[in-house]
C-alpha cells in the first residue's frame, strides 16, 4: 500500500515538473507559441474537440482498431509460434518465410494494405494485426523452442502423452515469453495504428493528427500526442498487472 | 508375434525372481557420445551389472566418470551404442513410466502447486479426480509436506522441493527409481533429513533404487551395494556390499563404515581413477 502511494506520489511530482517546464518554455516567449502551444492552449483545444464530439469518437474508433488488430495478430502469433517451435513440418515450412518478413516495418505495408483492403477498416486491421503477429510469433517461438529439457524428460517419464506434454508443459513453460510478446505486441499495435491512420483514414487519433497538420493546429496535435501517451502507458500497466498474475511463478 | 511369446516364456523364469519386480540386467551395455571435432567420447565402456529387485544401489565416482550416463541409459534417456539393458527381462527401448526419476536439477513444474505436481503423475491412470487428489495428498503427507500442498515450488525450500519430487515419483509406485545426485544442492543438515525420508519411503514402496552420488558417506549411509566408477573410459572398477544394519549415521560411524569409507576413498585416489 505504502509503495503504491509512493509510486503515485513520484508520478505526480514528475508530471507536474514536466508541465511546469513546458509552461515556462512556451509561456515566456522562448519559442513561437504557434509551434509550441502552452498547457492552457492545449487544454482548450481538448475541450473544443470534446464539444465537437470527435475526442471521444476518435478514441473509440482507434481503440477498437487496436483491439481488433491486436486480437487477430496475437491469436495467430501464439498459435503459429507454438507450431513453428514444436512441429518440425511447420518450422521447415514457415520459419524462413517469417524471418524474411520480420524486418519489414509496419508503415511500409500501409500502401499495399490500402490497395488490397481499401481505405476502410480492413486495411487498418491488416497493418495492426500483421505487426502484432510478428512480435508475438517471434517471442512465442523463442519461448516454446527453449523449453528446458528436464521438463520434457520429467513429463515423459511421468507418463504424459504428447498432447499433455504440449498443453501442460510446453505452453506454460513458454508462457513468460508469450506474455512478453503480448506486451510488446500491444505497444506495437499503437505504433502501427497511428501509421495506418496517418494516411487513408477519416477518423481516429492518427487521422486527427494529420488533419490538424493541414491547418497547423499544433494545440490539437498536442492533444493527440498526449492521448497516445496516456493510452499507451495505461495499457502497458494493465499488461504488467495481468502478466504478473498469469505467470506468477516467474517472479518467485 | 508367436515366436516372441514363446521366447518370453522360456526367458522369464530365468530373469525374474518369483514375483519380485524391478530387476535390472545391464549386459555389455556401452554408450559413446560425439564430442567436439567429431571425436568419440566413451562415456560408458561395455558394462555388465545385475541389480536385484528392491535393492538400493549407489553409483559413486568423480564427476565425468559416466554415472549419469549409466543412469540415463537405464531410464531410456540415452541410447546405447552396444549391448542391452533389461528391466524385468524386457529390453529398455525408451522412456518408461515404470521407471521413476528424481532429477539433479529440480524438475518440478513451477506453474503447478505441490499438489498439482504430484497429481500430474497420476493423470495417466483411469481414476477419478477425487481419487487422484486423495492419493496425491497421501503421498505429500508421506514425505512430511502436509499443509504445503497449495504452495508453488518457488515458495518451497530446496529440501521441500526434492520431497515433492520424491512424492511425485513414488505416488505411482514405479518399479525402479533413478536418482541423480538429488541432494547435491542441499546443506548437510537437510541432507540427513532427506536420507531418512528417502529410506522410509523406499522401505514402504520397495522399488529398486539407483542412486548417483559423489559423496562417499551418502552412498554408505543409504545403499545395500555401491558400485565405484572411474573415468576414461567410464566404467565400474569395484562393487562393495554394505551390510551394516540401518539406520546408519555419519556421526556415529561404526568400524566397518570407516573401513568401507577408507577403502572407497583409496580407490578413487588411484592413478587412472582421477577426473580427466
Ligand atoms: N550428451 C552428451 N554429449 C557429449 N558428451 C557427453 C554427454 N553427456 C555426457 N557426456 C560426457 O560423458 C562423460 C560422462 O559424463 P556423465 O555420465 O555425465 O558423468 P558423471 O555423471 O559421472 O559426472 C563425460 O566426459 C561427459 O563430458
Ligand atoms: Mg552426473
Amino acid at each position: 500500500m505504502e509503495t503504491h502511494l509512493k509510486k503515485y506520489g513520484q508520478l505526480a511530482v514528475s508530471l507536474s515538473g514536466v508541465i511546469a517546464v513546458w509552461w515556462i518554455v512556451s509561456g515566456f516567449g522562448l519559442v513561437n507559441q504557434n509551434l509550441f502551444p502552452t498547457p492552457p492552449q492545449v487544454l482548450a483545444a481538448a475541450v473544443e474537440l470534446y464539444r465537437d464530439g470527435v475526442l471521444i469518437s476518435d478514441l473509440q474508433i482507434s481503440l477498437k482498431r487496436a483491439a481488433i488488430g491486436f486480437t487477430i495478430g496475437s491469436t495467430l502469433g501464439v498459435l503459429i509460434g507454438l507450431l513453428t517451435a514444436r512441429v518440425f513440418a511447420f518450422s521447415v515450412a514457415l520459419e524462413p518465410f517469417l524471418t524474411l518478413l520480420r524486418p519489414i516495418p509496419a508503415i511500409a505495408l500501409v500502401p499495399i494494405a490500402i490497395v488490397w483492403f481499401g481505405i476502410g477498416e480492413g486495411s487498418k486491421y491488416f497493418v495492426i494485426s500483421y505487426t502484432v503477429f510478428l512480435a508475438v510469433w517471434l517471442n512465442t517461438h523463442a519461448g516454446a523452442s527453449s523449453v528446458a529439457g528436464t521438463y520434457i524428460r520429467a513429463a515423459r517419464s511421468l507418463g504424459a502423452n504428447r498432447f499433455r506434454e504440449f498443453f501442460e508443459v510446453v505452453v506454460p513453460a513458454a508462457a513468460p515469453h508469450i506474455v512478453v510478446g503480448l506486451r510488446l505486441g500491444a505497444a506495437l499495435a499503437f505504433l502501427s495504428l497511428v501509421a495506418a491512420e496517418l494516411s487513408g483514414a477519416s477518423s481516429g487519433i492518427g487521422f486527427r493528427l494529420q488533419d490538424a497538420r493541414q491547418f497547423i493546429q499544433t494545440d490539437r496535435m498536442f492533444v493527440g500526442l498526449i492521448e497516445l501517451g496516456i493510452l499507451g502507458a495505461l495499457l502497458d500497466s494493465v499488461f504488467v498487472l495481468i502478466s504478473r498474475r498469469l505467470v506468477h511463478w516467474e517472479s518467485a | 508375434m508367436m515366436q516372441n511369446a514363446a521366447l518370453k516364456i522360456v526367458e522369464e523364469p530365468q530373469t525374474m525372481t518369483n514375483t519380485e519386480v524391478g530387476r535390472i540386467d545391464v549386459e555389455n551395455a556401452a554408450v559413446t557420445f560425439k564430442g567436439p571435432k567429431g571425436k568419440k567420447i566413451e562415456a560408458l565402456a561395455p558394462t555388465d551389472l545385475v541389480i536385484d529387485p528392491g535393492s538400493f544401489v549407489s553409483l559413486i565416482g568423480p564427476s565425468g566418470c559416466g554415472k549419469s550416463t549409466l543412469l540415463n541409459a537405464v531410464g531410456g534417456f540415452v541410447p546405447l551404442s552396444g549391448g542391452v539393458i533389461k528391466l524385468d527381462g524386457e529390453p529398455v527401448t525408451g522412456i518408461n513410466p515404470d521407471v521413476g526419476v528424481v532429477f539433479q536439477q529440480y524438475a518440478l513444474f513451477p506453474w503447478f502447486t505441490a499438489l498439482g505436481n504430484v497429481m500430474f503423475a497420476l493423470k495417466r491412470f483411469p481414476i477419478s479426480k477425487q481419487e487422484r487428489r486423495d492419493r496425491a495428498m497421501a503421498a505429500l503427507k508421506e514425505v512430511g509436506l502436509e499443509g504445503r500442498e497449495a504452495n508453488y515450488p518457488g515458495q518451497l525450500s530446496g529440501g521441500m522441493r526434492q520431497r515433492v519430487a520424491l512424492a511425485r515419483t513414488f505416488v505411482t509406485s514405479p518399479k525402479v527409481l533413478l536418482m541423480d545426485e538429488p541432494f547435491g544442492a542441499l546443506d548437510a543438515q537437510t541432507r540427513v533429513v532427506m536420507h531418512e525420508i528417502l529410506l522410509r519411503v523406499w522401505e514402504a514402496h520397495k522399488a529398486t533404487v539407483i542412486f548417483v552420488t559423489h559423496d562417499v558417506d551418502e552412498a554408505l549411509i543409504l545403499s545395500d551395494r555401491a558400485h565405484i566408477m572411474s573415468a576414461g573410459p567410464g566404467r565400474i572398477i569395484e562393487t562393495m556390499e554394505i551390510t551394516d544394519e540401518r539406520p546408519r549415521r555419519a556421526h556415529e560411524v561404526t568400524e566397518s563404515f570407516l573401513k568401507n569409507r577408507n577403502h572407497i576413498i583409496g580407490l578413487l585416489r588411484q592413478p587412472g581413477a582421477e577426473d580427466h
